[in-house]
């Protein structure tokens, strides 16, 4: 899976980070950052999850 | 409720929502027999219903499919009111990207969790002291006295508008929101009341962006009159529109979620000792506060293209109607909608919209919530209505003009 967070988007609402801390981080331009872009499988639920909860959707979770 | 039956239920009158509030029985059979459901009355254009979660969610994730216009929601079709296709105002609520998202930028850091921070001890502040001018009396209109004073006096400071002009900011929202209620538009048509209110408003920020231009400071109005989309300054249409949405949205919303809150707090008196004995819980009551009130209750869409949803065909140019309230309280999302409880966790409502056009005041709202109902919780002793609640006449924002209380407050600690 591949992580691609929309900047155009972003706000900076910081729920990624809550839902899926150490994959996302917010930075002081009020965006998020995806850490590892690459993550392992087992944590697709929290990044799922992450995508899910992103008030703004700017958050796309790719099959590769 | 067998009674009910999809061909005959009205969820656009606004008088119903005088009389009843939220229709959430008509919306509970539209979730469960067509979430997505061809509304045609002879009173009010056709427009496709969306009342569930997951087909709003989907609607609202696809603004090139579904498009921002300027019609912003559906009511009856009323003598003496505007062209619903011409729009008072054209600001982000009538945008579409690129363009949404360029205005937004204009202002946005100014709104995100990190940039309201800055106004959290201000906004402590002036809640004690609204709570304060409570103290000495034992009944009060919660609207007037409480409600409304908190998020007037904050998105004002935040505009750097004086107070001498708060009453005036206050009287031209509730005309902009509620111009076909007679409390706010007198016995004017709906189309005088908004040219009414649109053009004192444009007068009034128009000076202000005068002002500005030649003395900026760091307040909003400010940031608006010299600010740019696309490398230009604003047009004047939309630079007016810009601080009328700001100054509106800023105060309307937000003090109708906390009337409505501590009405459910009153009508919910085990929530209410719940929150008194853990103020920890702040935070989830708040988010339970606005998924329960839902303050605004529809926003519109277009279709651009022909289209599918939940199986349904959508033609191009069809509208579509989210219904928030409805999906804050649909049965596939959340256990137990109809219960009000303010340890509800998770909470994925949609009160504040989701996707390109999710409320830009959303920190805001949570913050000058969390801040008033932390206090409120912590000073109020008791609390009980004194006279019935008195609801605005609209399908669009579900306002509490007045609701009279009888209480007793701890003075300040």
């Amino acid at each position: 899976m591949r992580i691609v967070v929309d900047h155009n988007l972003c706000e900076g609402n910081g729920r990624c980070v809550e839902a899926a801390p150490g994959i996302f981080e917010l930075r002081d331009d009020d965006r998020s950052y995806v850490l590892e872009e690459q993550p392992p499988a087992s944590l697709r639920g929290k990044v799922e999850l992450a995508a899910r909860l992103c008030p703004r959707q700017a958050i796309r979770v790719l099959d590769k | 409720m067998s009674a009910l039956k999809l061909e005959t239920i009205d969820i656009v009158d606004p008088d119903l929502y005088v009389s009843r509030g939220y229709p959430h029985q008509e919306w509970a059979l539209l979730r469960r027999e067509a979430p997505v459901y061809r509304y045609e009355r002879p009173n009010v254009d056709p427009f496709w219903a969306v009342t569930g979660h997951a087909q709003i969610v989907e609607v609202s994730r696809q603004p090139a499919l579904f498009k921002s216009i300027q019609r912003l929601f559906m009511t009856i079709d009323e003598e003496g009111a505007p062209d619903p296709n011409e729009g008072i105002l054209r600001q982000l609520l009538n945008m579409n990207p690129p363009e949404h998202g360029a205005y937004r930028g204009v202002v946005n850091r100014r709104f995100t969790p990190r940039g309201v921070q800055v106004l959290r001890q201000q906004i402590e502040t002036i809640t004690t002291e609204v709570l304060d001018g409570l103290v000495g009396r034992e009944e009060c209109d919660f609207v007037l006295d409480v409600s409304a004073k908190l998020p007037l006096a904050v998105i004002a400071e935040m505009f750097g508008i004086p107070r001498s002009d708060w009453d005036a900011m206050f009287r031209l929202s509730n005309m902009m929101i509620g111009p076909s209620d007679p409390e706010y538009g007198g016995s004017n048509t709906v189309k005088e009341t908004l040219e009414l209110a649109r053009m004192e408003f444009f007068q009034y920020f128009n000076a202000l962006v005068e002002d500005r231009r030649k003395n900026p400071r760091d307040d909003l109005a400010s940031a608006l009159a010299n600010g740019k989309v696309n490398g230009e300054p604003l047009p004047i249409f939309e630079l007016m529109s810009y601080f009328a949405l700001l100054i509106i949205a800023g105060n309307e919303t937000t003090r109708n979620a906390t009337t409505g809150g501590l009405f459910a707090f009153i009508n919910h008196p085990d929530q209410w000792r719940r929150l008194k004995a853990d103020p920890s819980l702040v935070p989830h009551a708040v988010e339970e506060i606005v998924r329960w009130t839902s303050p605004v209750i529809q926003f519109n869409r277009e279709a651009v293209a022909d289209t599918e949803l939940n199986g349904q065909k959508i033609r191009a140019g069809d509208l579509l109607c989210l219904i928030y309230p409805s999906a804050n309280r649909d049965e596939a999302v959340f256990d137990h909608p109809d219960e009000f409880d303010i340890g509800r966790n998770p909470n994925p409502h949609i009160a504040f919209g989701i996707g390109e056009h999710f409320c830009l005041g959303a920190n805001l709202a949570r913050l000058e919530l969390q801040v008033m109902f932390r206090q409120l919780a912590e000073r109020l002793e008791a609390i009980e209505l004194n006279g019935p609640i008195q609801r605005m006449r609209s399908s669009f924002v579900g306002g509490i003009k007045h609701m009279p209380v009888r209480y007793r407050l701890k003075p300040r600690a």
